[in-house]
């Protein structure tokens, strides 16, 4: 399923308003078929690198290439764009409402009363199609206005904070959708500043923190390239092991646990056939991968 | 260009389907139709019938030509005579011109009947008379006293004195009456009197390229109700731009339209849009002012009262829509840039204040116009953008100026249309993703030059 074709690519990308730079020196690129993650604090300038991608506005340097071409007002057909700060026409009816949507991405008015048809079912709200948008609460809304990013079967899709505000079962019903849609082969570009939801859904992660790219690549890599190789541990005895400098750096104590952070270069492996073969009993042994929080966090202290 | 269209076609449908809008149309001439026919038509109810008069004539010598005065079809007097009105006089008399013209069509619907003294006193009569109109079998009585012709003076009774149509009308008839009567006294005769007193009527004719065409006075009407149609229509329509694009703004629905369209078509797009619902309405409400005219002469001439209406040659139905279109675009473009800028309905309604301010002056100069169309003022107004679409209107259907005037004005206008979609669409497109503080002017002049 995987596709090595790059679907996206930013190159030294910059935009500022005024003295303020929102966006410095960007490059990334977002692999076809993939859930990609631009993840960030609030402000970081992730809605202002997705308005350039959107060709809402341009950059002042650098370039970026959507579907191997210069963005270009034609390719906006093939994007459908959930933005983080969204509306709907209050007085229009719904499904009026996505008939004009629709329209704004090319969709030929026939095809598109289907299309609406199968979306309001498939986000269960068919029986509000004909209400008008005042009607609908906040998270019906939102479930719309996913509908209309997504309707014109858009080759890339970019949501911003798509899930914010809305409730378990229908964060559960649009991240199903979300899957479904990268099975089918599309990329996604998920925005957000909740690292534990990107953590989940997404395969590659671009973090950005005022203005400027952190790091990026696989969330694997990332998480291996942090260098961070430790277990979570809880026993009785194998004390020796534990306290051999070439094996284990430092133990931290929890409440009844332990966390030993390993020597650069061992195997989680080789500390527990040690710890076997020392005789100890173990009930808890886990390996500890660092969370893009805790990864995030280390990068902008050590940038700092 | 699809996009385009379905922007247009939005904009188009949802306004004219909403209630405000068939409201609006529905009740303008519904409202015109209020004030202008049922009036008179009320005012023509003649609810319990012909009034029951008795007359007393103590002269002896007065009931017959009263009698005569009373049962007789109006005929202008010198009193209520056709006096040519100045257009200004004219805008207030009217109302009240219309309702005499309508109590004169009800006019002869008295059933007079003589009461003699036979030797009783005057006030044994009175007496009898007064329990007859307790009992509702009488209406009024008149009482023409000995010394009428000298005194000129008659006393009215009546269980309704506020019925000032009856008492109007019955002295009316009964100055004529005594009139007449003095005349025959100074051996005079009445008719001759009435031909010497017949009125002047003042035919005007409009003298224009198109030759000369009889212009009874409604021409001002005319002239007026046009300038003031477009101030109203662009002020109205201007303000639906201003809520329309602040909704997109407040809404966030901007964005969405942005990642699907560039701004410059969207903004057409919707200015377009509504520039098509004003021409909906303006349409309805112009058929339905024509029927209503021609509906209208009709009814007064087949009750006797000649009406010619205003000849309006095609063309200028042409330069209304051009100019209406003119003063639509110049005025909603700034309001579309304006509700780009702001955040909240009511900060657009501030901001917006001196683009109104703008449109009335324009209005304002209507009247100096009308007065002397041709004067290097009126010239200077109808060049000036702002003020054309009315200015230059009201100066081509008043005295026609020569045609390279017009075009010279239509010309600057959409020259100025231009400039300001221009200006317009770039602050727009930024503007609309602009949240909080309110751009100072060198921003947007940045604004301006960036895109």
């Amino acid at each position: 399923m995987e596709n090595k074709s790059p679907t996206l690519v930013l190159e030294r990308v910059t935009k500022s308003f005024g003295d303020f730079t929102a966006v410095k020196d960007m490059s990334l690129m977002v692999m076809a078929g993939r859930i990609f993650g631009l993840i960030g604090p609030n402000g970081a300038g992730k809605t202002t690198t997705i308005r350039m991608i959107v060709n809402i506005t341009a950059p002042d340097s650098g370039t970026i290439k959507l579907f191997g071409e210069e963005i270009n007002s034609s390719l906006q057909d093939r994007i459908g764009y959930l933005p983080e700060e969204r509306g709907l026409y209050k007085k229009m009816r719904i499904s009026e409402q996505l008939k004009f949507f629709a329209a704004l991405k090319n969709v030929p008015g026939a095809q598109a009363g289907k299309l609406i048809d199968r979306w309001l079912a498939r986000v269960e709200l068919s029986e509000w199609k004909n209400k008008r948008a005042k009607e609908l609460s906040k998270g019906m809304q939102q479930k719309i206005q996913f509908i209309a990013a997504v309707m014109h079967d858009p080759d890339l899709l970019i949501l911003d904070e798509p899930f914010s505000g809305l409730d378990p079962v229908n964060v559960e019903l649009l991240r199903d959708i979300v899957l479904e849609l990268k099975a089918e082969g599309k990329t996604i570009i998920f925005s957000t500043h909740q690292m534990e939801l990107a953590e989940k859904l997404c395969d590659d992660i671009c973090m950005i923190n005022k203005s400027e790219k952190v790091l990026d690549g696989s969330l694997r890599e990332v998480k291996r390239g942090f260098g961070r190789n430790a277990v979570a541990l809880r026993l009785e005895g194998g004390e020796s092991v534990l306290a051999d400098r070439s094996l284990v750096v430092k133990v931290d104590q929890d409440s009844d646990e332990l966390e030993a952070l390993l020597a650069p270069g061992v195997d989680a492996q080789e500390l527990l056939n040690r710890l076997i073969s020392s005789g100890a009993r173990l009930s808890k042994f886990e390996l500890v991968e660092p969370s893009l929080n805790d990864i995030f966090i280390e990068k902008v202290r050590r940038a700092a | 260009m699809k996009k385009f269209l379905a922007v247009i076609k939005r904009e188009y449908v949802q306004r004219v389907r909403s209630k405000m809008f068939i409201l609006a149309t529905v009740m303008g001439p519904v409202m015109l139709a209020l004030f202008t026919v049922l009036p008179a038509f009320i005012a023509n109810i003649n609810a319990g019938g012909p009034t029951r008069i008795a007359v007393v004539d103590e002269s002896g010598r007065m009931y017959a030509r009263f009698h005569e005065t009373l049962n007789k079809k109006e005929e202008p007097s010198d009193e209520s005579g056709q006096r040519r009105k100045s257009p200004a006089e004219t805008i207030n008399a009217n109302q009240q011109d219309r309702l005499a013209s309508s109590r004169n069509l009800a006019g002869g619907d008295f059933q007079v009947e003589q009461v003699s003294l036979e030797g009783r006193s005057l006030e044994d009569v009175k007496r009898e008379l007064n329990s007859r109109i307790r009992q509702g079998q009488l209406d009024v009585y008149v009482v023409l006293p000995r010394d009428i012709l000298e005194e000129g003076k008659a006393e009215y009774y009546g269980r309704n004195t506020g019925d000032v149509f009856t008492r109007g009308r019955l002295t009316d008839r009964l100055t004529r009456a005594v009139r007449d009567e003095r005349l025959v006294d100074k051996h005079i005769a009445p008719e001759v009197v009435r031909e010497i007193n017949r009125p002047v009527t003042l035919q005007s004719t409009r003298i224009s390229e198109a030759g000369e065409e009889k212009d009874s006075g409604a021409g001002f009407y005319l002239v007026f109700g046009m300038g003031f149609v477009i101030y109203l229509t662009i002020l109205m329509y201007g303000q639906v731009i201003l809520a329309a694009v602040i909704e997109e703004k407040e809404t966030r629905i901007a964005e969405i339209l942005f990642s699907s369209m560039r701004a410059f078509p969207l903004m057409m797009g919707k200015l377009i849009g509504v520039s098509l619902v004003a021409l909906t309405q303006l349409v309805i409400w112009g058929l339905s002012f024509i029927a209503l005219a021609i509906y209208g002469a009709g009814a007064l001439s087949a009750r006797g009262i000649p009406v010619s209406l205003p000849h309006m040659p095609p063309i200028v139905l042409v330069y209304f829509v051009l100019f209406f279109l003119l003063g639509y675009y110049i005025y909603s473009t700034i309001y579309a840039l304006v509700g780009s800028m702001v955040t909240t309905a009511q900060e657009g309604g501030q901001m917006a204040l001196p683009v109104v301010f703008l449109l009335v002056m324009a209005f304002y100069f209507v009247f100096p116009v009308i007065r002397s169309p041709n004067s290097s003022l009126a010239f200077w107004v109808s060049m000036f953008p702002f003020f054309a679409p009315i200015t230059m209107l009201v100066r081509i259907v008043t005295e026609t100026p020569p045609f390279w005037q017009i075009a010279l004005s239509l010309g600057i206008g959409f020259a100025t249309v231009a400039l300001l979609t221009w200006l317009a669409a770039r602050i727009y497109r930024i503007g609309m993703l602009m949240y909080g503080k309110r751009p100072t002017i060198p921003e947007l002049w940045r604004w301006v030059r960036q895109s």
